[in-house]
């Protein structure tokens, strides 16, 4: 990926207005997330008891949720909250299942066959059912909710780079290094792992969007990360309550979840595109 | 996976959340026919998943509600807290107050054909009574000397001192009537009430007919009842909207709210003496310390809780269970201190903890709860105490009797038609469900008059003490007393809630 060099690669993403408008989005999301708190003009967690249940208006810009909190700053503590939880987790499970399929495809034989079948086992099952599973015997914390991440989506990143090993390791340069004598991590990280980036840059931004969704579906079903965090899952799950009366404080987190999970698909449309070289 | 194909798939999601959020749900399964000429229409009750089943072990509103439709009480309580007849049809009480006999009416039978005697009533208390059975009401007929049958259908209670609330203690929650000998009470469900029992699928519904024997005459007025079970409040109130149930009592306020604007509904909602209560646990650290009870009080603003939480429908709370509804019991003699999160800090730095406290809150997930929690939260934080809000699903609060060990939990407290139960049950010495594990000498020998005198002035006057020594050094905080809510379908008639839903008179709901 470095070597494709960067602003090829922006303006690749750029070319198409699908990933233009993607890539727009998470970028206002990311910048959203570094420098909220600077702009947000309330504390997520303040409750001001005289401006409960007010619609939007100047002051509140999305309006002011059942116990009077800001739903406007919630949702931009929300955006730091989710993005740093999904982005952590994933690229935690990016590393993780990038080792296991690197190793576990490279060297092949009872290993491989033995924690294939096992990650298999894992991606039998729902991932939802699997996180509730998990999140059951771990307790509902943000801790949690990451070590779910990661154990989710690991076997998952491990299975597509474990493919892309198995289509390269009998190739020529493979074998040239062999001959040469190279070291092993040598095979495994410049000699392999350069083929696998394209189609993990994908995965990776695709488990990002699958987080986002994760967290807040757990949110939602009140087992991920407990009130009054602003989680945007959380925040629909309450806000569903009060519809008739604050329907701000559902619409907006809903829109917020919506908007960025379709940012980053579009996106990873384009970084798929832009590494594939069919701009 | 496509980009087209995932496209699709994260759209279908959206729609399937969507779907979820506008709560609506597949229209309803037609209601089967009544085939009797005067008992007719079905009715369902969304409720929530009913834990125990045997009448002695019941305190959910979900439990009490199936069992009041199948068993029966010895005498009943209606809306207005009055004592009525029920299985008894009169009753006589001794010049000294300590004889009570009751005359159960003619007919009455069990759902097996047998009748129900005075045996059964005199078997049916021994057991709530028995030691063995550890229930934590026991305490209720401690007071009892003996339960005689002195004729096939007449039953005497002698009481070792006079108890004013004897009749409302035969008519508590659980004291159901049970055909003597029975052995499988969670399951066979051999009641004389007006409903039996169909079929009856755990966690998910259970059926029930008209009892045509019924010794109540016009009762009950539908053929068929269906309890549907529900894991929380929002699915309840969603299948109502969605039509797959006519019927939904107990509710968040702000779920109240949305119903009242919905089509097709007749809305209650009447004052009742239920309260949540955030207590502390005062027999370990840091809730044995008398300023730091104090600190948590000083840092509670009842008046904004009660109209954010509550939305301002039911009643301000002043920190004790004898709420504005027992009239001449309660009193707001003792004034409430004003919020000063500045002093309760001080009294924190005082208590040895000058960096504040940090403490796990335990909430359930039912009612206005979760919402009491996040705002408690945020009142403590400005004295220094830093609450993590833990909520968890009522089966999971309550069960393994955990609510009884955690240092600071919220729990809910259902109406009762008299005070001195709550004495009784939470705060005196000893009982068993003293979540707080207080002590206090002087509040035991103020129940204790309460509960034995049949002078009401000095009743009055014990009540008014013990709601000032809980201002003062209660180791409870009791925000608000809830309102009730139930919502029915319009084509139904004779709903009157009961400001404990569970007892709510479902044998008197008709089709209209």
């Amino acid at each position: 990926m470095a070597d494709e060099g960067a602003p090829p690669f922006l303006s690749v993403l750029y070319a198409q207005a699908a990933s233009a408008f993607g890539t727009s989005v998470v970028l206002l999301f990311l910048f959203v997330a570094v420098f909220g708190p600077l702009f947000a003009p309330y504390s997520p967690t303040q409750q001001i008891a005289s401006e409960a249940r007010q619609p939007p208006s100047p002051q509140h810009w999305f309006g002011a949720d059942r116990l009077g909190r800001d739903v406007f700053s919630r949702v931009v503590y929300g955006a730091r909250d989710i993005i740093s939880l999904a982005g952590l987790g994933s690229l935690l499970a990016v590393i993780a299942g990038t080792l296991f399929g690197l190793i576990s495809g490279y060297r092949g034989g009872l290993f491989d066959e033995l924690l294939f079948r096992l990650f298999d086992a894992f991606l039998s099952l729902p991932s939802l059912l699997l996180a509730l599973l998990l999140l059951g015997t771990l307790g509902p914390s943000r801790n949690s909710v990451l070590i779910v991440i990661v154990f989710v989506y690991t076997p998952i990143v491990a299975r597509v780079v474990r493919s892309v090993v198995l289509g390269v390791r009998h190739k020529g340069f493979i074998e040239a290094a062999q001959m040469r004598g190279e070291a092993g991590w040598y095979i495994l990280f410049r000699e392999i792992l350069p083929s696998v980036l394209p189609a993990l840059a994908v995965e990776a931004a695709l488990r990002f969007s699958y987080a986002i969704f994760l967290v807040s579906s757990l949110g939602f079903l009140g087992v991920g990360v407990q009130p009054p965090n602003p989680d945007w899952g959380l925040m629909v799950s309450e806000g569903r309550n009060t519809i008739s009366l604050t329907p701000w404080a559902l619409y907006f987190p809903v829109g917020a979840i919506s908007l960025l999970v379709i940012g980053v698909n579009l996106m990873a449309d384009g970084v798929r595109r832009a590494l594939q070289g069919e701009a | 996976m496509s980009a087209h194909q995932r496209l699709r798939s994260l759209t279908l999601m959206a729609v399937v959340l969507i779907a979820l959020l506008a709560g609506c749900g597949a229209p309803a399964a037609s209601p089967t026919t009544a085939p009797a000429a005067q008992r007719q229409g079905a009715l369902r009750i969304a409720f929530e998943i009913p834990a125990k089943l045997d009448p002695a072990f019941a305190s959910a509103d979900s439990e009490i509600a199936i069992l009041n439709a199948i068993y029966d009480y010895l005498i009943d309580v209606n809306t207005e807290s009055k004592i009525v007849p029920r299985l008894a049809a009169q009753w006589t009480t001794s010049a000294d107050g300590l004889t009570y006999t009751f005359t159960l009416a003619s007919g009455a039978a069990f759902h097996d054909g047998s009748p129900v005697t005075a045996q059964d009533v005199v078997w049916t208390f021994d057991r709530l009574r028995d030691p063995q059975l550890k229930l934590p009401t026991s305490s209720l007929y401690e007071n009892i000397a003996g339960i005689t049958a002195t004729g096939d259908k007449v039953v005497t209670f002698k009481l070792k001192q006079t108890n004013p609330f004897f009749l409302y203690d035969l008519s508590d929650n659980h004291a159901l009537v049970l055909k003597a000998g029975t052995t499988d009470a969670a399951t066979k469900f051999n009641g004389s009430g007006p409903f039996r029992v169909v079929s009856y699928s755990p966690e998910n519904r259970m059926e029930l007919a008209a009892n045509d024997k019924y010794f109540i005459a016009g009762k009950p007025g539908l053929a068929s009842l269906t309890f549907i079970f529900f894991k929380d409040q929002t699915a309840s109130v969603n299948a109502l909207r969605g039509g797959q149930v006519d019927l939904v009592m107990r509710m968040p306020s702000a779920l109240f709210k949305t119903l009242q604007s919905e089509q097709g509904l007749t809305t209650v909602s009447i004052p009742t003496n239920g309260f949540d209560e955030v207590r502390l646990r005062a027999d370990r650290k840091p809730g044995n310390d008398p300023r730091v009870v104090k600190a948590f009080k000083l840092a509670t603003d009842r008046k904004a809780i009660f109209q954010t939480v509550s939305l301002g429908l039911g009643a301000a709370g002043r920190d004790s269970p004898i709420g504005p509804l027992f009239k001449a019991f309660y009193s707001e003699e003792t004034p409430l201190p004003a919020r000063d999160p500045k002093a309760a800090k001080d009294l924190l730095a005082q208590a040895g903890y000058p960096n504040g406290l940090k403490l796990d809150l335990h909430v359930p997930d039912s009612g206005d709860r979760p919402d009491l929690a996040v705002v408690l939260k945020e009142q403590w934080k400005d004295a220094g105490i830093d609450a993590n809000v833990v909520v968890e699903p009522e089966s999971v609060y309550y069960g393994n009797n955990g609510w009884l060990e955690v240092d600071l939990g919220i729990t809910g407290w259902g109406s009762r038609p008299i005070p001195q139960f709550y004495l009784d049950v939470m705060l005196v010495t000893g009982a068993k469900w003293n979540e707080a594990h207080w002590s206090d000498a002087e509040l035991d020998k103020l129940a204790k008059t309460a509960g034995t005198t049949l002078d009401e002035a000095e009743r009055a006057k014990a009540y008014k003490d013990i709601q000032r020594i809980l201002i003062e050094r209660g180791p409870i905080i009791i925000p608000y007393f809830f309102a009730q809510f139930g919502a029915v379908k319009n084509t139904f008639t004779g709903f009157n809630l009961n400001a404990f839903a569970g007892r709510t008179d479902l044998a008197a709901i008709r089709v209209k």
